[in-house]
């Protein structure tokens, strides 16, 4: 995974897979590297191949880290197999997914 | 009931470290298999997500006990449907009878939500130490079952379970009708071959060879699951040179041999036919004399090779092979005599299935005890328990009698419970269950002339209640410091009539009640003077003994042994008592 700072907005990208073994791993990670002034998060899913349900756990945990600064979070180009399980979980309305 | 003569569906079998680390790649292997077989893009995603979502769960919920033991993988290829099962070592949990989506704030419980949208079909069958997840999808063209009919799909699900089991009901109530008809010319080369094609299918193996033993020195082909590897005769007497062979070598030193790759056979040994083969050979006595040897095993692929054949896989085949034996050496023996009978074996495997059946432990309901008596009568009969704990509050009790003796009896016991155990919508409508069952059981039940009689008790421990429906079953009796009532809810027994009609009772169930399911061995036990045991005499020692479930089913299989001092017993004998 590979991290930067875009002004208010952390922005992580190059995730193979978000799944249990390392969902939890990757949602600490980002909430380490979450600045102090920073609000929003976004997180590039256009080389991420498969999410499972624990992967969205850690994104609902992220959706809430930015929530709590006033900030949102947002999925950049989500493959369609992860597209497909937002939607069939309903996700797809909470999340801010933006196709860039 | 499924033809033996179909093809074999293709199949993939693994054990995945119980590590979360391992779960992709669990997921990777059957995704390979599935689109070897041809799957679409579209099934392969959702067998993808359905699987990993099932091995997250098996890994996560596994105690700490239970971290060394692998969860087992297996995936099935039939045309027009594919099935994924997923076999853990948690201690279970009750599939929820409808699943919905968390919050969206929720951080978990999207897991089973997933599973069940994404699969046509789901069951989860909870076993002791091990429970299977079985995930379905049509293959077909046609679009899936709509999910709004959520009795369409269940009727469906139940189907399949059925097929499955009475594909291997009908090897043995074949070999049944078999043994118990020694003028039914039956050809003993094409029932060995479709005994052990099923053999195959259940263990995964590729292919198979049975030579049985003439005149103490040769092993001949009875069978074998292609004809290139009918290869004839082999000697297996000292000094000869097919001695070397592997089948010969099994005979001669009377114990099972496994081979890989890695084993060296001689020149023109017949298991070369099978280039980076794994298997084993089974030697079969009868009476300590050999009767033939079983070769089984699983092809190597050029890159990889397969897996050896498990511990309890080796043990299904002994079993079959073993069956077999027995009815080889049966038809030798009704070649000079023509007295039916059930042989020993029969009766032990027909033991060991009702056996089985029985649970290792009976569930907690709050509140109340618990106490199960099961005893057989020399021949084995059908007589079978169950309980199903429904919720923390809630349960539901079975007590059945199937007429009949031997393996088909304890066959349809086997099949009775997987029905019940796969109903889980109607497990608190005893009546209605009693009508799908009869339903779904009538056409295999006509068929052989066998009946069962059934009683189901649907307990809710917080309200203090009970609901009873019975299928032609002896009486439940409920006593409390009113007096002993008698409940017997009209209904015929399953496999007479195929639209019969339940009725339900509900009775309330006061403080220190007693509750007794019995058979009807209880009642029709008999004393040196032939006289009967009979409901009276139940009723009589419910209404005057008090205690704890544990208590009063010592105190009463100890009752009825006295009754019965020095005479056989002729009926099994199997009865639950709850108290609370």
């Amino acid at each position: 995974m590979k991290l930067q700072n875009n002004g208010d907005t952390l922005r992580a990208s190059a995730i193979a897979e978000l799944h249990a073994a390392n969902a939890n791993a990757l949602r600490d990670e980002m909430r380490r590297a979450f600045g102090q002034t920073q609000r929003n998060i976004e997180i590039d899913l256009s080389q991420t191949s498969a999410v499972d349900s624990c992967g969205l756990g850690a994104l609902v945990a992220l959706h809430k880290t930015a929530a709590a600064r006033g900030g949102v979070l947002r999925l950049i180009n989500p493959t369609p197999p992860v597209q497909q399980i937002l939607e069939l979980t309903r996700m797809h309305r909470i999340f801010e997914i933006i196709k860039e | 009931m499924p033809d033996s003569g179909a093809s074999r569906p293709a199949a993939l079998r693994f054990a995945l470290p119980c590590d979360l680390g391992h779960v992709r790649n669990a997921s990777r292997a059957v995704h390979q298999f599935l689109a070897e077989q041809g799957c679409s893009e579209e099934i392969l995603s959702a067998c993808d997500l359905a699987l990993v979502e099932a091995c997250n769960n098996a890994v996560q919920y596994a105690p700490e006990s239970a971290r060394s033991r692998p969860v087992v993988v297996e995936a099935i290829c039939n045309p027009g449907r594919l099935e994924i099962r997923v076999t853990d070592h948690t201690r279970g949990f009750d599939w929820p009878e409808k699943i919905e989506l968390p919050t969206p704030d929720s951080e978990s419980g999207r897991g089973l939500f997933l599973i069940q949208s994404l699969m046509d079909s789901v069951i989860y069958l909870r076993g002791s130490g091990e429970n299977t997840l079985v995930l379905r999808k049509s293959l077909s063209d046609e679009v899936p079952l709509n999910r709004s009919h959520q009795h369409l799909e269940n009727d469906g699900l139940i189907t399949g379970l059925l097929e499955e089991i009475t594909s291997c009901y009908e090897s043995l109530s074949a070999i049944f009708r078999y043994s118990a008809d020694p003028n039914h010319a039956i050809n003993l080369k094409k029932f060995a071959h479709r005994l052990l094609t099923d053999l195959a299918a259940v263990v995964g193996a590729e292919w198979f060879v049975f030579r049985s033993a003439r005149d103490h020195s040769h092993i001949d082909v009875l069978t074998a699951s292609e004809s290139a590897l009918d290869m004839g005769s082999i000697e297996y007497r000292e000094g000869h040179s097919d001695t070397s062979f592997l089948e010969a070598q099994a005979a001669i030193l009377r114990k099972t041999l496994w081979f890989d790759e890695q084993s060296t056979l001689a020149e023109a040994d017949p298991i070369r036919l099978k280039p980076r083969a794994r298997g084993l050979i089974y030697p079969v006595f009868v009476n300590d004399e050999l009767l033939g040897t079983l070769a089984i095993g699983r092809n190597g692929k050029a890159n990889a090779a397969p897996p050896i054949f498990t511990k309890s896989q080796a043990n299904t085949i002994a079993s079959f092979a073993q069956f077999l034996a027995i009815q080889i050496a049966n038809a030798r023996l009704h070649e000079t005599s023509a007295t039916a009978r059930i042989s020993a074996r029969e009766l032990e495997i027909a033991g060991s299935i009702q056996r089985s059946l029985l649970l290792k432990e009976l569930p907690t309901l709050r509140g109340f005890e618990l106490s199960a008596f099961c005893r057989s009568a020399e021949q084995v009969g059908g007589d079978f328990y169950d309980v199903l704990k429904l919720s923390e509050d809630t349960a539901l009790f079975v007590i059945a009698d199937v007429m009949g003796k031997g393996v088909l009896a304890a066959m349809f016991a086997a099949i009775l419970r997987a029905v019940l155990r796969a109903t889980p919508e109607l497990n608190r409508e005893p009546a209605a269950l009693l009508a799908r069952v009869n339903r779904l059981l009538f056409d295999e039940l006509s068929e052989v002339d066998m009946f069962i009689t059934a009683q189901l008790v649907f307990v809710d421990a917080k309200a203090r209640k009970l609901i009873v429906g019975s299928a032609g079953h002896c009486p439940l009796l409920v006593a409390d410091a009113s007096g002993v009532k008698s409940l017997s809810p009209e209904g015929m027994p399953l496999g007479i009539l195929p639209d019969t009609e339940f009725v339900r009772e509900t009775v309330d169930l006061p403080e220190h009640c007693r509750v007794l399911l019995y058979t009807d061995g209880l009642t029709e036990a008999t004393n040196a003077a032939g006289e009967r045991f009979g409901q009276e005499r139940l009723m009589e020692w419910i209404h005057h003994t008090r205690g704890p479930a544990g208590e009063l089913q010592t105190n009463l299989a100890n009752h009825l042994g006295t009754f019965q001092f020095k005479s056989s017993l002729n009926d099994d004998q199997t009865f639950l008592i709850i108290t609370g």
